[in-house]
This record gives C-alpha cells, structure tokens and sequence, in this order.
C-alpha cells in the first residue's frame, strides 16, 4: 500500500492510542495477554478499554469469569421484495455479484440470505423501488465493565460467515464509546490468522504486539502477521510465550525477528499459576501477582506504559 | 469399495485455536493411510497452514494461483471527485477528505460489490478480479497427496479458498483412487469454518479442560449441527485440570449430547515430535499420547465406514 493509503487506513475518530495484541497462531496466548496486559495497565492508573475482536471465538470475558449478557444486535442491510412494485425485470439479481439475488424470467427474484453482503446494490439499480431495507442480524456487540476496564465484545452469531464486518462495527462501536469516555489506552484482542477480520481489527492500531511460540508452527505464523504488520505499516513487537520449554525454537524466533527487523520485547515463561488462573476465571496478575508469569506481564505492561508518552 | 462413490471429507475443527487441530490431523493422515485407506489430505486453515510442517514438508509438485476475489479501482482521469462512491459504500473502504481530491479506495477493506460502480456518474469505477491465493499440492513422505491452501494476506474469501482446495483434493483423489479427504480446519466459526465442515460426513472437534476452549467448542458444535454434520470430541492435554476435565466431559455428555472419542493425555512427547516435524504416532508410537491417539483414529476408522 502507498504511504497515502495506510495514511488513510489508520485514521480514527478518537485520540486514545491503539495498541492491538495478535500473533498469526491460534493458541499462543493472545488473549492471555490482552487481559492480563489490560488489568496491570488499569494496576499503573491507567483508564483502559479492551475490545475484544476475536468475533469468532471472544474469550476475554471468559478469561475474566464474567457472562456476557444484554448484547446489542449487530445488523446489516439485506434486501425485502416488496411484490406489489417488483415488475420481474432481474435487474437486482444481475446487480447482485454474490448471487444472493436469483432470477428466473417472470418470477420474483429468489433471495438467499447467507450469501447476502449486505452491499445493497440492488436497491440501487431496481426502477421501481421495490427493494426496502430490511436487517439480518450479524453478530453481537456487549458493552461491560469488569475491575475497572470497559470491555467491548464482539460476537459473530454461529452459522453466520461474514466475520469482517462483525469485527468493523465492533470496532465502530469501540470508538463511539471511546469519544465520549476518554481512554488512557484502547486494547484491541483480534482473531487468530492473517485474514480480514484481523485486518479489521488492525485498522487504526498505532503499535501491535505479535505473541508467539517457540514451535515450528509458532515461527511459520509468526512470518505471517509479521508480513501483514508491515504491509499495513504498524510498528510491532513480539511477546514470546512459554519462552522456555525445553527443546523449544526459541532460536528460530529470535532470528525471524531479525530478519523482519522487530524486538522481542517480553519473554513468558510457562507457569502453571497461569493455566490455574485461566481455569479459575481469574486474570493471573491479580490471583497469582508473584508469579512469574505474572512478573512478566507486569514488566510488559511498564513497557507499554514507556511506549504511549 | 464403490470407485464411483466421491470420497468422504472428515474435517478436524476446535473453535478455539492452538488446542491440537494439527497434531491430530498429522497423526491421523497417517494412520488412516497406513490402515487399508487411501487418503488425500487438505489444509484448510489457509490464514496459517501447518499441515505441510507437521508431516515433514513435502515434494511439492504443483503451485496454483487462485483469482476469485474483487476489487474496485479507479481511474482517477474519469473521476469527477463527486463523492457518491463514498456515500455508498458500506464497508467504510473508500476515503475522500477533500473535494478537491479523487477518493482512495483501500483494497483491503473492500469487499468487491460493485455498489459504487453503479452510482459513479462517469463509470470511473471498474471491478476487476485478483489474487485470492494460491493452492500447493506436494507429495508427503507417507505416500499420499498434501493439497494446501495459501491465502493472500489480509484477504477476504477464505472460505472460497477452502472450497478451492476441497476441489483440487477431490481431483487428486481420483487421480490416486483415494476414498477419504482428511480436512484440517482453520480456528474459528466463521467463513472458512463453515466451507470446511459443509459437505463433510464427519467432523472431528478438538477441545482442551479450559473454560475458553469449552466455550468455543460449544459455538462450533452448534455450526456443526446446523450442517447436521456428525460428529466425535477429542479431549486435548487432559491434564491440565483434572476438575475441569471432569466438568467438562459431563457437560460435553449431558448438555451438548456428543460422544467423546478419546482424550490425549498431556505429553511431552507431543512438543517434541512438534519440533521434530514428525506425526506424534510415528514420532514415538509407545508414547502415552500417540497410543491415545491411535486409539482415536481406529474409531474415527469405524464412524466412516
């Protein structure tokens, strides 16, 4: 992308600095991370927001012991024929380059809603405006506040595919609630992989941070979102996760980050406190604080605090 | 065997990611290769595919570039700078801040629908295809084909691509007369989740004792059961939390009503054969885990037949 399109890319409405916590890998500990990284932030005084985006499988408020409840629907346009103004002509269906919009000649137009992108070109070139609005639901969006930190959760509803635009009004809705709060720093927990959602959920980020492994698989996935943080031009650093079991790649790690000239800028050793806390619902730094992954964080998060001056 | 039957897809799933989608589709390739079937694997999880590693890396014998995703582009000579492209689209991809200047579309965001074209005055706006990926297919050390599927950075239509890479695994199949695709999926429920799982005969979940993972299992299984896709559990590092294992194996029986195939003990063993880019089953056969899991693949066996 030219610098003029990331330019674009990453404006956003609100002045609190972004910091998205990611990683290629699934299960390398992401939302360990975020949470954790959330409370020892909110622990230096900081006024914090963590927007979970990981739409598919959101598990920061599971990591925290709390119930999402009294979710606000998230909706999209979808098409309604009206069949008193429709005149069969299968325009929209030509329109249409999903091919949720089906016609056959002198027939209403079929419509399939889980191909439905809700773009709505159909509306645009129908002569007689018989397509109206009507709204599938996408997802859900939970606005709650857990120790202090505002949490904004983003769920896609199951059997629904389109997570992009699940993570995008998650997104809006974060910042909606951001401009009228003012947040010390926004912490955005995105989805596993290299693909859209995550893109969605980089948007705006002023710097990232890729949690890894030290595994074969964990040094593949790495050089993944380490190529996508750069094409969308977002300074990152690497968190490395059970940094030392034993006969790990930790040296494969440290030379990818190398070669993509990147820090690795917290090293978590592998604690069982951790998956204890993770099991009890109970963020570690708070039930285990001399722990020594506990220790970690809190060196990560003095780290961050360094980063937003 | 009927040689006119399509082969059955079983496709390995979690919901939740890094519980052992990988490890589990390497060992059971192999194992179901190596017990009277022959078999085709496809990695599904085109955002970070890791089969090709876990088995090895094979011969690789032919790329493919897949084109099936769209994008608008403009020609900023025919452009008016009118803004309507703005106004209508609803994926907040195209920008213009200042009138006097043509909007910038960020490829990224859009999702190829074509609106704008059809309110921009002076047919400025073009959809044009690109680059949605590309599809591998190698040869592994154990004798059957490996089809992976490799998605463009940032792109949308994974799920395609998954559809893609089933497609190519089919062809292979009939090439080597195979009669099972084994299908490791991507973390998540969402696009290339739901291309995986739909047309497969059964699905493998993956899970681990953790609230997280049980809670990701359960949105799975309510994706799989809209597909009305059978269905089997696999117990991961069981031992993390002997309580929690407990509660969740009488959750996975009573409320989510699905049968457990097994569970594989916390290993050491695993990581190692990880690191060693060898299948756990043949990494270490004696192992505590490999002879869980070999136990696991002879009633994953048994469901297809």
């Amino acid at each position: 992308m030219s610098e003029q399109i990331s330019k674009f890319f990453h404006i956003k409405p609100v002045p609190s600095p972004i910091i998205a916590v990611t990683g290629g890998k699934g299960g390398t500990g992401k939302t360990t991370v975020a949470v954790n990284l959330a409370v020892a932030l909110k622990m230096n005084e900081k006024h914090v927001m963590l927007v979970d985006i990981d739409v598919d499988c959101p598990n920061d408020a599971v990591l925290f012991g709390e119930k999402l409840e009294n979710g606000e629907d998230i909706t999209f346009f979808k098409p309604r024929i009206n069949t008193e103004k429709c005149v069969k002509c299968g325009k929209c269906a030509e329109a249409c380059l999903e091919h949720a919009l089906v016609y056959v000649k002198d027939q209403f137009p079929a419509f399939f809603e889980e191909l439905c992108s809700g773009c709505a070109a159909c509306q645009l070139v129908c002569p007689v405006d018989a397509i109206e609005e009507d709204r599938k639901v996408l997802g859900k969006v939970y606005i709650s506040e857990v120790d202090g930190i505002r949490l904004v959760t983003g769920e896609l509803r199951p059997t629904e595919a389109r997570s992009p635009l699940v993570a995008f009004k998650t997104k809006q809705k974060a910042y909606e609630i951001a401009e009228k709060e003012s947040f010390d720093v926004i912490l955005v927990d995105t989805a596993p992989g290299v693909h859209n959602p995550v893109v969605r959920a980089l948007q705006g980020a002023d710097f990232a941070l890729a949690v890894t492994e030290p595994t074969p698989l964990g040094a593949h996935d790495l050089g993944r979102i380490l190529d996508l943080t750069r094409t969308l031009d977002i300074s990152t650093s690497v968190v490395l996760n059970r940094a030392y079991i034993k006969g790990g790649f930790k040296k494969v790690i440290y030379d990818i980050c190398e070669k993509y000239g990147v820090k690795i800028v917290s090293e978590v050793p592998f604690d069982e406190k951790l998956i204890e806390a993770y099991i009890r619902g109970v963020p570690v730094v708070k039930l285990f604080p001399d722990s020594p992954c506990a220790r970690a964080i809190f060196e990560l998060a003095d780290y961050v605090s360094e980063q937003l001056k | 065997m009927n040689p006119l039957a399509q082969p059955k897809e079983i496709v390995v799933a979690s919901g939740k990611g890094g519980v052992g989608k990988t490890t589990v589709t390497a060992s059971l390739s192999v194992f179901l290769a190596k017990n009277n079937h022959k078999i085709v694997a496809v990695d599904a999880d085109v955002d970070a595919p890791n089969l090709s590693i876990s088995l090895g890396g094979g011969k690789k014998r032919e790329g493919r570039e897949i084109r099936i995703s769209h994008k608008a582009v403009l020609d900023a000579e025919k452009c008016i700078k009118c803004g309507k492209c703005g106004e209508i689209c609803r994926y907040g991809a195209i920008f213009q801040f200042d009138a006097a200047e043509a909007p910038f579309i960020i490829e990224i965001l859009c999702e190829g629908c074509g609106a704008c074209t059809l309110v921009c005055p002076t047919q400025a706006i073009k959809i044009e295809e690109k680059r949605t990926g590309e599809l591998i297919i190698e040869d592994t050390k154990y004798g059957f084909p490996l089809v992976t599927g490799r998605l463009e950075l940032g792109e949308h239509n994974s799920g395609h691509l998954v559809t893609s890479a089933k497609k190519i695994g089919h062809v292979e199949a009939e090439k080597v007369g195979a009669n099972l695709l084994v299908v490791d999926g991507a973390p998540g429920i969402g696009c290339p989740v739901i291309a995986s799982i739909s047309g497969a005969a059964y699905v493998v979940a993956v899970t681990e004792p953790t609230p997280a993972a049980k809670r990701d299992l359960e949105r799975l299984i309510s994706v799989v059961k809209h597909f009305n896709v059978p269905a089997g559990i696999i117990i991961n590092k069981a031992e993390i939390s002997e309580i929690y294992r407990k509660e969740l194996k009488n959750w996975i029986t009573e409320e989510l009503k699905m049968p457990i195939l097994g569970e594989i003990p916390l290993d050491y063993e695993v990581l190692k054969a990880l690191t060693h880019m060898t299948p756990i089953i043949e990494f270490n056969p004696s192992s505590r885990a490999a002879k869980a899991i070999t136990e696991i693949c002879k009633r994953v066996a048994e469901k297809i037949e």
